[in-house]
C-alpha cells in the first residue's frame, strides 16, 4: 500500500503528528500524521476497527496516546491539555442521555462545563436547528432514539465550538434528520467552524466534505481534496443494453469493453490511454448497433474508498 | 481552573440526588429511625447506662454517623458509576475539567447528600432524646471530615468498579461490618479481648467516638486522635483519588 503524506494546511487548528496508540497488542493508530485546516469540513472515513474513532477519542481526551503529539489551535496537548478543549465539541459515536434532567437542563449543563453561563437564546437557537424544540421540556429517557441522537448534537454545538467532531452523527437516524444535518454543518461551516466527520454513508462525506481521509487499520492511507481525488481515481461507465443480441463489437470498443454472455449488454469502462466514455458514445451511435437504452455513471466515494483499501490506490 | 464548570458539575449532582428525595434522602432516614425504635426505644429501655450516658442519647452520634457515611459514599459511588455504564462520562472527559475540578464537584455534591441525610437522622433522634451539642466546633468538624472521607471513598470505587456486583463490594463487605463493629451501638470499652484490641484498628470506631465527643462531650478517646486520623485518611484519599482521575484509570482508554 502507497502511503500518500497529506499537504501542509494553511492555518490548521489541529495537528497530529506521528500518534501512536497501541492496546496491548493492538496497534490502532500506527503513526498517523494529519492536519485540518480552519474552516474546512473533513471526512475520515475507513471500515469499522479502522482507528477513526480511537483517532478522534486521542484528541478529544478520551484516549490515551502512547506517543505521538497533538497539537490543538497551536497548543500542544501534552503542555495543556484542557485550554483547548473549551473550543472543541463532540458527538459521540455511542448514544448516551442523562436521564435525571430534561433536554433544556443538559444543554444547559454542557454550557457550564464550558464554562458558559446559562444563555437560554442561544439554547433556542440549537434546538430549533435540530428540530428539537418541542421536545425542550422533556425528560432525556422520554426521547427516541432519533431524538436523543438530536441531542447529542445539541450538546456539542451549544458551547459554539470552533472545532466539532462528529463521530458517526447520523447512524440510525432518519432522513429527514439526515439532510437537516448536513443543511446545519454547512451552516457551521460558513460560521468558520472546522467539522471533522466520520460516517459510514459515503454519500453524507460525499455530499459535505471538502477533503477525505482514508484510514484502514490504523494508518492513513491517503488525504485529498475530495474533488481532486474523485477526479483522479473516479472512472466513468458507460452501461448499454442493445434491442437484440449483438455478437461482436467494432474494434473501437474492444479496449475497456465488456459485452455481456447473451450479447445485449454492453459495459465500457473509461481508462487512461483509452478513449473518453463522450467519443465511445459517439461512436456507438455511429457504428448502427441497435442501442436500446444507454446510462453514464461515474465513480463515487464508496468506489475510491474500495479502490484505496484494496491497495489499488494511485498517488497523485 | 475551570470555575464554572466546577459549579455546574456540583450543582449537577446536588439535583441529581434531590430528583429521587424518595430513593435518596427518604429512604435512608427511615433505616436509621428504625435503629431509633428497636435499638434506642425498645431494647435501650432495658439497657443501664453506657460510659456514663443514657443507650438513647449513646446512639444519636453513631447513627448520625452512620448515615451520613453511608449516605456520602452511595452519592459519589453510584454518580460516577452509572456515568460510565451510561456512557455520558464522555461528557465530562471530553469537557475543560480537570481531575481536581471532578474530584470536587463528585465529592461536594456527595457531601451534600451525606450531611442532610446525617442532620435529618439527628432532627429525627430529637423525637426521642433531647438535642446534646457540647462542643459544637467538634461536631462540625467531624461531620464535614467524615462526609468528606467517605464522598472520595465513594469515588475510588466508582472509578475502579467495571461491573455492579463490584460497586456493591466496598458497602457490603467493608462500610456495614466497619460500622457495625464501629461502636454505632456500643462503646468499645465494653469489648472483652481480643475484641477490644480488634477494634483499635478499625477507623470507624475514632470517627465515631469524635462525633460523641462533639455531641456528648465524652468519648473513649482523645477527639485529636480521631481528627488526626480522618485528617490524614482525607488526605490519602484524595491524593489517591486525585492521581485515578489524572491519569483517566478505567475512565480513558
Amino acid at each position: 500500500m502507497r502511503y500518500t503524506a497529506p499537504a501542509p494546511v494553511a492555518a490548521p487548528v489541529l495537528q497530529v503528528e506521528k500518534l501512536v496508540k497501541r492496546y496491548r497488542d493492538v496497534v490502532a493508530l500506527d503513526g498517523v500524521s494529519l492536519q485540518i485546516g480552519a474552516g474546512e469540513i473533513f471526512a475520515l472515513l475507513g471500515p469499522n476497527g479502522a482507528g477513526k474513532t480511537t483517532l478522534i477519542g486521542a484528541v478529544c481526551g478520551l484516549v490515551k496516546k502512547t506517543s505521538g503529539r497533538i497539537h490543538l489551535f497551536g497548543t500542544d496537548l501534552d503542555v495543556d491539555a484542557l485550554g483547548p478543549r473549551f473550543q472543541v465539541g463532540l458527538v459521540p459515536q455511542e448514544v448516551n442521555f442523562d436521564p435525571f434532567f430534561t433536554v433544556t437542563e443538559s444543554l444547559r449543563i454542557q454550557l457550564g462545563y464550558y464554562g458558559r453561563l446559562p444563555d437560554e437564546a442561544r439554547i433556542a437557537e440549537v434546538l430549533e436547528a435540530l428540530d428539537l424544540t418541542a421536545k425542550a421540556n422533556a425528560q432525556t429517557r422520554a426521547l427516541s432514539g432519533g431524538m436523543k441522537r438530536r441531542l447529542l448534537i445539541a450538546k456539542a454545538l451549544v458551547h459554539r465550538p470552533k472545532l466539532v467532531f462528529l463521530d458517526e452523527p447520523t447512524a440510525g437516524v432518519d432522513v429527514e434528520l439526515r439532510r437537516d444535518l448536513w443543511t446545519y454543518v454547512r451552516q457551521l461551516r460558513a460560521q468558520g467552524t472546522t467539522v471533522v466527520l466520520t460516517t459510514h454513508y459515503l454519500e453524507e462525506a460525499e455530499e459535505l466534505a471538502d477533503r477525505v481521509g482514508i484510514i484502514n487499520e490504523g494508518r492513513l492511507l491517503l488525504v485529498e481534496d475530495k474533488r481532486a481525488l474523485l477526479q483522479r481515481m473516479g472512472k466513468k461507465r458507460l452501461v448499454v443494453s442493445f434491442e437484440r443480441p449483438v455478437a461482436r463489437l467494432p474494434e473501437a470498443f474492444t479496449g475497456g469493453s465488456v459485452l455481456s454472455e447473451d450479447g445485449k449488454g454492453l459495459v465500457y469502462t473509461e481508462r487512461p490511454g483509452h478513449p473518453r466514455a463522450a467519443e465511445v458514445l459517439h461512436a456507438l451511435y455511429a457504428s448502427g448497433l441497435p442501442v436500446q437504452e444507454v446510462e453514464t455513471r461515474a465513480s463515487k466515494l464508496e468506489d475510491v474508498l474500495i479502490e484505496v483499501l484494496h491497495g489499488r490506490e494511485v498517488a497523485p | 481552573m475551570n470555575g464554572l464548570g466546577l459549579r455546574t458539575l456540583l450543582s449537577k449532582e446536588v439535583r441529581r440526588f434531590l430528583r429521587v428525595p424518595g430513593q435518596t434522602v427518604l429512604s435512608p432516614l427511615i433505616s436509621t429511625s428504625l435503629y431509633f425504635v428497636v435499638f434506642g426505644v425498645s431494647l435501650g429501655g432495658r439497657m443501664e447506662q453506657v460510659t456514663g450516658q443514657p443507650y438513647l442519647p449513646f446512639i444519636v452520634p453513631g447513627l448520625v454517623f452512620l448515615g451520613m457515611a453511608n449516605n456520602a459514599f452511595l452519592n459519589s459511588s453510584s454518580s460516577l458509576f452509572i456515568m460510565k455504564i451510561q456512557g455520558t462520562v464522555v461528557d465530562l472527559l471530553v469537557a475543560p475539567l480537570g481531575a481536581g475540578e471532578i474530584l470536587l464537584g463528585f465529592v461536594g455534591g456527595a457531601m451534600v447528600r451525606g450531611l442532610i441525610v446525617g442532620l435529618l437522622t439527628w432532627g429525627v433522634a430529637l423525637l426521642f432524646t433531647p438535642l446534646q451539642l457540647v462542643h459544637p466546633g467538634a461536631t462540625l468538624a467531624f461531620l464535614v471530615g467524615t462526609a468528606y472521607v467517605f464522598s472520595v471513598l465513594g469515588l475510588i470505587a466508582a472509578v475502579w468498579a467495571e461491573k455492579f456486583e463490584q460497586i456493591n463490594f466496598f458497602p457490603t463487605f467493608v462500610m456495614l461490618p466497619l460500622t457495625f463493629l464501629g461502636g454505632v451501638f456500643y462503646s468499645v470499652k465494653q469489648l472483652p479481648e481480643p475484641w477490644h484490641t480488634v477494634s483499635l484498628f478499625n477507623p470507624m470506631v475514632y470517627m465515631v467516638e469524635g462525633l460523641r465527643y462533639g455531641m456528648l462531650g465524652s468519648s473513649v478517646f482523645p477527639p485529636l486522635l480521631g481528627g488526626a486520623l480522618l485528617a490524614a485518611l482525607a488526605l490519602l484519599a484524595t491524593l489517591v483519588t486525585y492521581a485515578l482521575l489524572a491519569r483517566g484509570y478505567k475512565l480513558k482508554q
